[in-house]
């Protein structure tokens, strides 16, 4: 709000003048405090016809004042109501910030005025509102997109239907049914993933460490990396630790996959994954580790923890696995990139894109592609020794890979 | 010549911030150079932001007020060993750090506006229809021209006019937001007749306002007889949400204005109940206005602002610390004596040759610190963010069956501040000397520093290590937090060394309280190493023996304040004092 920087010094300036004022105004009498509309109006008259007076700077100063009469007169609604109710307060107060321009939503309900009112501070106040403000426009720009769509789309169907009248006769191979066929095949390879696949482990204890907003978050990228997943030729058999039945994670899966939630292809599971797995395969991956991940390693269960820290915790997954003595690693992401800003964590589907990229073809250039254009300025020259180096590894990694069913040992020794 | 300059350059505010440096100085010339040139107004702009935003410039006239700084402290004959390396946590130690390493961040230059000369006189509907067809922009104009005139302070009259016009387009009736620009625009010019039609309108119009509009009313209602209502409008915020301290610093100043004290410290204590941090400017007011009572119990209320300046380790700024200074010397009958003074590095005030209370914590205080800095920032909850417990009971352990240390010295810290140098053998430089010295040593590092490598060499680590005890963490854990808890365990006379300011962990302790005893133990127990080749003998920077604090012993004050030309970081603290005491 660029009206009130220069408050400071506005101050200073009025001092003075006061001190003048004063006196003028002492030995008139002390009026009500509660002055109605009329009374106020007569009594600020007084001043004004004083100034304009004093002043008389133009001709034009009684054409210039003429439109407050009309804004005095055209009261809108009665001035008795006056809100003792905080609620209603709350509510006039934002329509009257909407009116001075800020960034507050139109509408607002109920439930949301109460979490604008359980709001601890003024900035968490102002920081929700303009997330309330946000996704309404966020709506309405979509509401217009598509009504625009429907309009274009209902003219196209006429134009078809006005010239196709002819030659309906057509050979075709297959219907179309592409949607359901690629679901069915996505379904048969999960179940094939659950099988043979290799683990991998997204841990679900931070619960305790987010805020609702982050939790969320947390589920929108779970979800996304789920789909991924699914969509890859070689998927992972993806494990929840450490889901706890009706906590808030719990709760907010059902929530967003609603039915789905009992027939998705992966593990959900409260225990452990050092209870599931033996403890000297598992990775932890974590971007506060010492250790550099240089290859991806088939034999190995790698996990993620489901953690958004918007709240700049460090050393929480790192203090997890050195609790469980586990091995950690992170993500060469210095060796391979010239990082420029951001946080080396990445969203949950980025590692996952990842992770699934290094699985297919172990190439960390293809791999990296994922990471966020934004957070770096390019790839790094890697010498050719090392990219000799890389592809020897890569040839012998092909050669004797792994069979598929030696995975599945952990799935015995349970 | 002169005034031109000046109203050209009104929208720049950093070049009013700097013209008093400029007065006289190399500075000063080369500006009114540029003005004999008769370039249009838009292309002195231009200029004139280009010179200020330039590095050489800026660092010009940062060091022109360094020197007037030191000459000033020359001049009282103070100490000027601080002048080279000011004191770690000596306000502006920062400042002169970062000037150290410059790194010269290009300013951006403001963004060319698409420019329509401001009227200065009111005008007529079509004039403003005229104005509006030339006006070339995104945003709705009535809007953009308004906020233009409050960023140049256009006269009312004007603004008006444009009112005016939007209210003839609009059947009589202007929008809220212009309503309170143009209220702005009143409470600057002090236009307070106009404050009230303004109010008159609000009220009438709209069933409540907001804070913007509140706060406005507020400032511009204070000064007139009828600041009572200034006091209802805050009543109004409150119902919502706590006012700011703004607001509440103007219906202070306006209760005092009008000879209300009653009111005025009644809304300070509810100030303080909001847990809110007054505005230097409501304290400065009740000193400013306690000259003229003479009242045993104002006083009083007075010292007790000056306790909460304690309490709270906050500093008056120069304006501030002069009101206090006159209102001192006011009070009948007790012949108070203030002068603007230094203290000596004994912390024997150069005034009044008092002495300056002790950086020491008291005992409680001390244990107080200790337990703290072992459960919040060590354990902090888990342990396993920082160390490992089985670190944790090696590490106290090794502490419990050590004797008391003199010295606790960061290994790593120490050994990487000289890039050039090995760091075994910068470490080994460092131990010997202090060993030399019979002082009781021990080195925190971590593991890596036995491995041998080029830079760790076995045979120096050796060395330290029979010089000095030696605590080795794992490479993952932090080493910070344990040189905090030896140095703690060791007892008062225990000091520690390190570069680092250690604001994370300042950071980890729950209150502002147990921080600030954090940062007084800090000050009177850290050593940080001042000189800058490895080869001579290393000095250390002194450390204070006294506390930066407004204190009193009764028949005398000492008041820290900061200097208004001074930049201050909240780890740093004033040089300056102002010392009070009575003539007996």
């Amino acid at each position: 709000m660029p009206v009130f920087l220069k408050m400071g010094i506005s101050i200073t300036f009025i001092r003075p003048f006061a001190r003048v004022l004063v006196p003028f105004t002492l030995n008139r009498k002390r009026r009500v405090l509660h002055s109605t509309i009329l009374q106020g109006y007569m009594s600020s008259k007084i001043p004004a016809m004083y100034y304009s007076k004093k002043e008389s700077t133009s001709p034009e100063q009684l054409q210039l004042d003429g439109w407050k009469i009309t804004m005095k007169s055209s009261v809108q609604e009665g001035v008795s109501a006056d809100s003792e109710d905080p609620v209603t307060a709350t509510r006039e107060l934002i329509e009257m910030w909407r009116l001075l321009g800020r960034e507050v939503p139109e509408h607002i309900s109920e439930e949301e005025l109460k979490t604008v009112m359980e709001c601890v501070s003024k900035s968490s106040k102002k920081k929700y509102l303009k997330y309330l403000y946000v996704k309404e426009k966020m709506k309405k720009a979509k509401q217009i997109k598509k009504e625009m769509k429907a309009a274009a789309k209902a003219k196209a169907k006429d134009q078809v239907l006005e010239t196709t009248q002819e030659d309906k006769q057509q050979n075709f191979l297959f219907l179309r049914l592409w949607d359901r066929q690629m679901d069915i095949a996505m379904g048969w390879k999960g179940v094939q993933a659950m099988q043979f696949g290799q683990p991998l482990v997204f841990d679900m204890a931070y619960d305790d460490y987010m805020k609702s907003k982050e939790l969320q978050n947390t589920v929108s990228q779970l979800l996304e990396s789920e789909g991924w997943n699914r969509r890859d030729v070689d998927p992972f058999h993806i494990y929840f630790c450490n889901l706890k039945i009706d906590s808030p994670f719990h709760r907010m899966f059902i929530k967003r996959y609603g039915k789905k939630w009992n027939k998705l292809l992966f593990t959900a599971t409260e225990k452990s994954h050092v209870d599931l797995f033996p403890k000297d395969s598992i990775i932890y991956l974590t971007a506060d580790s010492p250790n550099v991940m240089t290859t991806f390693k088939h034999d190995k269960i790698y996990i993620v923890g489901s953690f958004v820290d918007k709240n700049m915790q460090p050393g929480i997954s790192l203090a997890k696995a050195k609790r469980l003595n586990l091995a950690t690693e992170c993500l060469p992401l210095d060796k391979y990139l010239q990082w420029d800003i951001g946080t080396k964590n990445l969203t949950l589907d980025q590692i996952t894109r990842i992770l699934l990229c290094l699985k297919n073809t172990g190439s960390w250039e293809e791999a990296l592609k994922f990471v966020p254009k934004r957070k770096h300025t390019g790839y790094l020259e890697i010498s050719q020794h090392s990219q000799e180096f890389a592809n020897r590894e890569k040839k012998s990694k092909t050669v004797n890979s792994f069979p598929k069913g030696s995975l599945n040992i952990y799935k015995q020794k349970r | 010549m002169m005034m031109f300059c000046f109203t050209s350059i009104r929208s720049f505010p950093k070049l009013w911030k700097n013209n008093p440096y400029l007065g006289g100085g190399p500075g000063h010339s080369y500006n009114s150079l540029f003005l004999k040139d008769y370039y249009g107004i838009r292309n002195q702009q231009k200029l004139f932001s280009l010179k200020t935003a330039s590095p050489q410039n800026t660092k010009a006239v940062s060091l022109l007020a360094a020197k007037a700084r030191y000459r000033r402290k020359g001049d009282e004959g103070s100490n000027k060993v601080s002048s080279e390396f000011p004191h770690l946590f000596a306000a502006g130690a920062a400042k002169k750090r970062s000037q150290m390493n410059p790194q010269s961040k290009d300013h951006a230059l403001p963004p060319e506006r698409n420019i329509i000369q401001l009227p200065t006189k009111p005008l007529n509907s079509e004039q403003w229809d005229k104005l509006k067809e030339d006006f070339k922009g995104k945003a709705d104009f009535e809007n953009w021209i308004i906020s233009q005139m409050i960023r140049q302070s256009s006269s009312v009259d004007v603004a008006k006019s444009l009112l005016a016009w939007v209210a003839t387009k609009n059947n009589g009736i202007v929008s809220y937001n212009l309503l309170v620009k143009y209220l702005y625009l009143c409470v600057f010019h002090k236009q307070t007749s106009e404050v009230f039609d303004v109010y008159e309108i609000m009220k009438a119009r709209y069933k409540s306002l907001e804070s913007g509009g509140s706060t406005l009313l507020i400032r511009g209602l204070i000064h007139s007889d009828r600041w009572r209502e200034a006091l209802l409008l805050l009543e109004d915020m409150k119902k919502v949400m706590t006012p700011s301290i703004k607001n509440y610093n103007d219906c202070i100043q306006g209760a005092l204005l009008h000879q209300d004290v009653n009111i005025a410290w009644n809304l300070y204590q509810e100030l303080l109940g909001h847990n809110l941090i007054p505005m230097m400017e409501t304290l400065k007011a009740f000193f400013d206005f306690g000259k003229d009572i003479k009242d045993d119990q104002y006083s009083n209320k007075l010292l007790d602002i000056l306790l909460y300046l304690r309490n709270n380790k906050l500093y008056p700024g120069e304006s501030f610390a002069h009101s206090i200074k006159t209102w001192f010397e006011s009070v009948p009958g007790e012949q108070w004596k203030g002068q603007f003074t230094t203290i000596q590095k004994s912390g024997q005030c150069l005034g009044c040759g008092k002495t300056i209370e002790s950086i020491h914590l008291s005992p409680e205080e001390y244990e107080f610190l200790k337990r703290k800095i072992m459960s919040d920032v060590i354990d902090g909850g888990d342990q396993y963010k920082k160390t490992t417990p089985q670190e944790l009971t090696r590490f106290q352990n090794f502490v419990k069956y050590c004797p008391p240390f003199d010295i606790v010295l960061d290994g790593l810290n120490v050994a990487k501040m000289f890039p050039k140098a090995r760091e075994s053998q910068v470490l080994l430089d460092v131990v010997s000397q202090l060993a030399k010295q019979n002082l009781r040593v021990l080195v925190l590092g971590r593991k890596h520093m036995i491995m041998p490598s080029a830079r760790w060499r076995k045979d120096e680590m050796e060395k330290v290590q029979k010089q000095a005890s030696c605590f080795f963490a794992d490479n993952i854990s932090e080493d910070d937090p344990f040189l905090l808890y030896a140095t703690l365990h060791s007892g008062n006379h225990c000091k520690f060394i390190t570069k680092d300011l250690l604001r994370d962990h300042k950071a980890c302790l729950p209150d502002a309280k147990t921080q600030r005893l954090f940062f007084k133990w800090q000050q009177g127990h850290q050593l940080a190493i001042i000189s800058r080749c490895p080869g001579s003998k290393i000095t250390f920077q002194d450390i204070l023996s006294y506390d930066t604090v407004v204190q009193t012993t009764g028949d005398s004050w000492h008041i820290p304040y900061d200097e208004d030309l001074l930049e201050r970081c909240s780890y740093e603290v004033p040089t300056r004092w102002l010392c009070l005491h009575q003539k007996t």
